[in-house]
């Protein structure tokens, strides 16, 4: 029975059989359906971006460009499914990105080159996820307020910081990161970096006892205290987790940009919790998967890139982008009744 | 105070205002070694019955906007008979009404006001003008002239017109030349009236098509995102129209990210980031329009002086004139140097 | 002619919800103008049923007549057309509008259709607000300002703002001191002289006596009585009715040896008290013990249990395992120390409803199967697959999600949780609520075995039987107090009843 040593927590409600089912009926159960038409809908995606722009969508350089989009926000999403799964809500991503681009860019800071940058960067979000975390596992804030007021001051901070100004990096061992020469096997680092977070992320909340912990705590916190878990402990955690990505994210913009700006990240906390919710996670908590919340980034990503290869405006982009949440959450919806 | 010392006092000498104002059409014709507007002294700097000026603007989240502030600031500071009572900014209507209400009551003698929505704040408008505080209205413009006593702003129209010109000459004789545009964020009326300028100058060249436009968000982070898209979509193309020179940081991040350099790039406001890229022509970025936040020193000026009751120098009228268009000069090699001063980061 | 019938008239009405069946074949005659008493402990399917009358649930079979007429309850509006009213035990007024407004929320008078007519509505809220002896509340207040006993008042004028026929009331003197109390009779007696039948839930017996006419008991879904007179059916059968047992369970045997020689205690509380809910009290458990507190719906006795277990702070007294002080109010001190609570809401205190079996099992004990975090998923699944198997969990597949199991099912999941860290004292609140009587003895008997493997075991249990037939020793507690210890085999269920209902009339 080892084939099952992976219990379906993503189950759609599928029980599996009591007897040893065949090993491919095992396989699909625990492909979950969510999953596969995340993957079907990109596929469709994929075809129509083929049939339209052959020549400029189906392309390396294409392929690049979107994962290299897609790399910034990825990483925060995968801190915000985190959070999301243990059942609170972090609007304060985009902001902390922004504090985070801007304190790892001024002059000072950039007197300490790369390393500095990098470790501002990090620093800073880590400060911003921890107090975050104090405010809501031990404040008793509860999460949408803390993290509101989190998206303000360190919006307020980082318009402080920059006077409104953009400032440029001029730390070419930065700078390097996100051009050409830089990419390894045609990978872009920025990339490297995603897939990296990505993985790390999906062991956490697979394989680990801090990811069974945040599942518990957001499926039920009442039980989970009952359980025995530390749960505003946990809360601490997931909040400084989530710090901890929008640092790293803070660092791949700063790559990609070259500079920092107050302004970076601008709604990404919206765009974060949608790629969670398009991506299979509960916004109630208890459920979520690493997996769907990057095919949800990946799926907004491609569709932005469709339009703009298309020259098609950001208001029929947005239209679309609004569209495609209420469509994937119906067919969720839909296809875990049916199964 | 004898009319004319006084008059003479608010001389329209500075750089950027004098380049355009009432010279539409003529471009940067002042002599070179002019200094910058912050830089010059007021002609008559003389105290004068003092004034106290509210002045509100939006939020200053953005380069432009915090040229804006500063323009403002220096320029009062010039003057000892000036005190400035400055908002702290908002992007809020209703707050910024809340702002300048607060400055009626303070029974300021002239208002400055830069709106976060012209429509919007036309009513706090018309109630200053009502309590006899003369409105300065500064670029955004209000719903109704009864709103303000004088108007002054930048020409969106005018700098996609001078921007498609520019590029328009460049490209002559080129047959099927192509352009792009990457213009500002869509939901502001000023991106529709830059593109409708940038279009209307591209219908006196045949030879060249727009076959792209992408809309950022006046963000560097937009703009390396859109560029990269854009580049992505048009394999080749000669020319760029960027509406916004902090986007541009963004977009020119997006052409060496893509080693691209096939093409000529024009950028839009004003920044010292992209003088400085002229000045050392060793990129794509090769002209940009101007949207010159001097106006708000200029602001400043007509605010003292309507405070003052006096009129324009080098004009035969004795009031201030109603409305004053600033002209949307484009800065290429030739004549950077003499604008560098007004750069904003 | 045939004589009247009931002005409703419910037969045959199930309802299952996932894991339990809440309401099993149940029937309720009322008649215009009595007070229809209803009885039954915690779980015993009084609020199903009241949400099916309320149109609120959809049932799965039976048939409702609403005088002779078979009509379906689609939705509240539906209830309320026909002149059925519900006052809930949470009130469900709004807080924020004022007392006019929730009172006539949903159908507010209107001029236009839609302009509402504020000062028709005041008014008419002050003849209800007069007609309910209350005259005093002013209609233009916030019902967030109001007293408890005032939002009551609301609750019932905005009943009768419809035109009513049939009021249920869910515990409506809860919150009411007697004067109050008083006048709520009052305007009952108003009610069903003028016609209108009343359904009356309340845990206060003599309550019952006082206004009721008759009285359905209900138990595990189920009705076992129906119709019997108010006032006339002695206290003892009515609580024997709603507590005692209807099948005969088979209790497992108790181990010959006396347990009170045996061993020290492993669990010992100290005069542990909390304002309020229970007077200060002592007691020990010993290892291969079982421990019994009976007592009725608030005697205190979850609340006990969850002050041991650190889930709630004690305002004074100590709880020691093994002769060592638990820091208070610490959940996770009480289970390193081996504590374990099968809560008495199992849905919302112990599982994890959307996750597996062996998930619902490994939770307390994760750092057996992880070295440095990670999880060794195969010992984990192994070490579930055992714990469940010693408990004969069905089905027997540990990845199957605990949502799709029996409630005793889930039950078992929840002592294999606590079997699987190696627990030494369990805490057992209402074991065999929510389980199918059938599957109960076993249930039984998986308790004893653990005991005599040498658990400790403290149970409560609102069922008198159940606690007799399992426990070796047993504390009646009454209001918060004990008033009785002896050991099980001292005790009958007569003798538990009389000393739970202490200064009730017993007859």
């Amino acid at each position: 029975m080892t084939q099952h040593a992976s219990p379906p927590r993503d189950s759609t409600g599928k029980v599996p059989s009591a007897g040893a089912p065949p090993a491919w009926r095992g396989l699909m159960a625990r492909a979950d359906v969510r999953t596969l038409s995340l993957l079907g809908v990109l596929a469709v995606l994929i075809i129509i971006g083929g049939i339209t722009k052959p020549d400029e969508f189906l392309d390396t350089r294409n392929l690049q460009l979107v994962l290299t989009q897609a790399s910034v926000i990825g990483v925060v999403t995968v801190g915000m499914t985190f959070v999301i799964v243990s059942g609170g809500i972090d609007l304060s991503v985009g902001a902390i990105v922004a504090l985070a681009s801007v304190w790892a860019t001024t002059v000072a800071t950039q007197e300490y080159g790369f390393v500095g940058i990098l470790f501002t960067a990090v620093v800073v979000g880590l400060g911003c996820g921890l107090v975050n975390g104090m405010l809501i596992a031990y404040g008793a804030i509860v999460p949408f307020i803390a993290t509101l007021a989190m998206l303000a001051s360190a919006r307020g901070l980082a318009l402080q910081i920059t006077d409104g100004k953009t400032q440029i990096v001029t730390v070419p061992s930065v700078l390097d990161l996100g051009e050409r020469d830089a990419y390894v096997l045609g990978i872009p680092p920025l990339v490297m970096v995603f897939a990296v977070v990505t993985i790390i992320g999906w062991l956490i909340l697979n394989r680990t006892t801090f990811g069974r912990r945040t599942v518990a705590v957001g499926g039920n916190a009442e039980a989970a205290r009952l359980a025995g878990i530390d749960v505003r402990r946990q809360r601490l955690y997931l909040y400084l987790l989530s710090g901890l990505c929008c640092g790293i994210a803070a660092f791949l913009l700063i790559i990609l940009a070259g500079s920092g700006q107050n302004t970076n990240g601008n709604l990404y906390e919206l765009d974060a919790i949608a790629a969670a919710i398009i991506g299979g996670t509960l916004l109630s908590g208890g459920r979520g998967t690493i997996v769907g919340s990057v095919l949800g980034v990946l799926i907004f990503t491609t569709i932005t890139n469709i339009f703009a290869l298309n020259n098609l405006q950001s208001d029929v982009q947005q239209i679309a982008k609004g569209a495609i949440i209420v469509a994937a959450v119906l067919v969720q919806r839909r296809t875990a009744s049916t199964t | 105070m004898p009319e004319l010392t006084s008059r003479r006092g608010l001389l329209f000498g500075s750089a950027a205002i004098g380049a355009g104002a009432l010279l539409a059409g003529c471009t940067s014709n002042e002599s070179g070694d002019e200094p910058a507007a912050n830089d010059q002294p007021a002609a008559d700097d003389k105290p004068g019955k003092e004034v106290t000026i509210g002045f509100a603007g939006p939020q200053a989240d953005h380069g432009w906007l915090n040229a804006i502030n500063d323009n403002a600031k220096s320029r009062a500071k010039k003057y000892s008979d000036v005190t400035l009572e400055i908002t702290e900014g908002s992007n809020d209507t209703a707050a910024q009404i809340g702002q300048i209400e607060t400055l009626i009551n303070k029974k300021v003698d002239v208002l400055v006001v830069l709106p976060a929505d012209g429509k919007a704040l036309t009513q706090v408008g018309l109630k200053a003008m009502r309590a006899r505080i003369p409105v300065v209205n500064l670029d955004r413009i209000f719903n109704s002239p009864q709103a303000y006593r004088c108007w002054i702003g930048g020409d969106n129209y005018g700098m996609g017109l001078n921007a498609g010109h520019y590029i328009g000459e460049k490209l002559k004789g080129k047959s099927d030349a192509k352009v792009i545009e990457l213009a500002g964020l869509d939901n502001l009326e000023l991106t529709q009236q830059r593109t409708q300028g940038f279009d209307d100058a591209l219908k006196n060249y045949p030879n060249i098509k727009k076959v792209a436009r992408q809309a950022a968000e006046f963000t560097v982070e937009s703009g390396q995102a859109k560029m990269a898209q854009l580049l992505q979509a048009q394999s080749k193309f000669d020319a760029l129209w960027n509406h916004d020179d902090d986007q541009g940081v963004g977009a020119l991040r997006a052409i060496e990210q893509a080693g691209r350099d096939d093409f000529l790039m024009v950028g839009g406001a004003g920044a010292l980031s992209a003088f400085q890229a002229i000045k050392q022509d060793n990129g794509v970025l090769k002209a940009t329009v101007l949207y010159p936040p001097t106006m708000a020193a200029s602001a400043i000026d007509l605010a003292r002086a309507l405070g003052q009751g006096d009129g324009v120098s080098g004009m035969a009228e004795f009031e201030i004139p109603a409305s004053i268009t600033l002209y949307s000069a484009v800065v290429d090699k030739d004549n950077v140097d003499q604008y560098m001063p007004t750069g904003f980061k | 002619m045939a004589p009247e019938p009931p002005l409703l008239s419910m037969s045959g009405i199930t309802k299952s919800f996932p894991g339990v069946r809440a309401l099993d074949g149940v029937a309720l005659d009322v008649q215009a103008g009595e007070v229809h008493c209803l009885l039954g402990q915690n779980g015993a399917g009084k609020s199903t049923l009241i949400k099916v009358l309320a149109g609120a649930h959809q049932p799965d079979t039976g048939t409702i007549h609403w005088r002779g007429e078979p009509v379906t309850l689609r939705s509240p509006i539906a209830a309320m057309r026909l002149g059925i009213a519900t006052i809930y035990q949470e009130l469900d007024l709004v807080e924020h509008l004022s007392v006019a407004e929730n009172v006539h929320l949903g159908h507010e008078p209107t001029a236009a259709g839609f302009v509402v007519r504020g000062k028709v509505a005041r008014e008419s809220t002050a003849q209800l607000l007069k007609r309910l002896g209350h005259p005093e509340i002013d209609p233009a207040r916030l019902v967030g300002e109001l007293s408890a006993a005032q939002q009551q008042i609301v609750s019932m004028a905005r009943a009768l703002s419809h035109d009513v026929r049939l009021i249920v009331m869910d515990e409506p003197s809860a919150a009411l001191d007697p004067d109050e109390v008083d006048n709520l009779f009052r305007i009952v007696g108003d009610l069903t002289a003028a016609g209108v039948a009343v359904v009356y839930i309340s845990h206060r017996l003599e309550e019952i006596r006082r206004i009721g006419d008759r009285v359905t008991v209900l138990k595990d879904g189920r009705a076992v009585a129906v119709g019997l007179p108010a006032k006339t059916t002695p206290t003892r059968e009515v609580v024997a009715l709603m507590t005692g047992r209807n099948v005969e369970y088979v209790f497992p045997e108790r181990p010959a040896k006396d347990m009170a020689a045996v061993g020290q205690p492993v669990l010992e509380v100290r005069g542990l008290a909390r304002n309020g809910e229970f007077e200060p009290l002592d007691l020990s458990v010993r290892p291969g013990e079982i421990v019994g507190l009976a007592g009725l719906v608030g005697s205190g006795r979850s609340e006990i249990l969850e002050t041991i277990y650190g889930a709630r702070k004690p305002d004074a007294g100590q709880v020691l395992v093994d002769g060592r002080e638990l820091r208070p109010g610490s959940v996770r001190a009480a289970v390193r120390a081996g504590l374990g609570l099968a809560p008495e809401e199992r849905k919302a205190q112990a599982l994890l409803m959307l996750e597996s079996v062996t998930r619902n099992v490994s939770v307390s004990s994760m750092s057996r199967f992880s070295r440095g975090g990670w999880i060794d998923r195969a010992a984990e699944l192994g070490a579930a697959r055992a714990a469940t198997r010693e408990l004969s969990l069905r089905p027997d597949n540990p990845n199957v999600p605990v949502r799709t199991l029996s409630g005793g099912n889930q039950q078992k999941a929840v002592l294999a949780r606590w079997l699987l860290r190696g627990c030494r004292v369990l805490l057992l609140d209402e074991p065999t609520r929510g389980v199918d009587v059938g599957a109960r003895a076993e249930l039984y008997a998986v308790v004893r075995r653990l005991a005599d493997e040498g658990l400790a075991v403290l149970l409560v249990s609102s069922e008198v039987p159940e606690v007799l037939g399992l426990a070796d020793r047993v504390l009646v507690l009454r209001e918060g107090r004990v008033v009785h210890t002896a050991p099980a085999r001292e005790l009958d269920e007569h003798r538990v009843l009389d000393l739970v209902m202490e200064g009730s009339p017993a007859s």
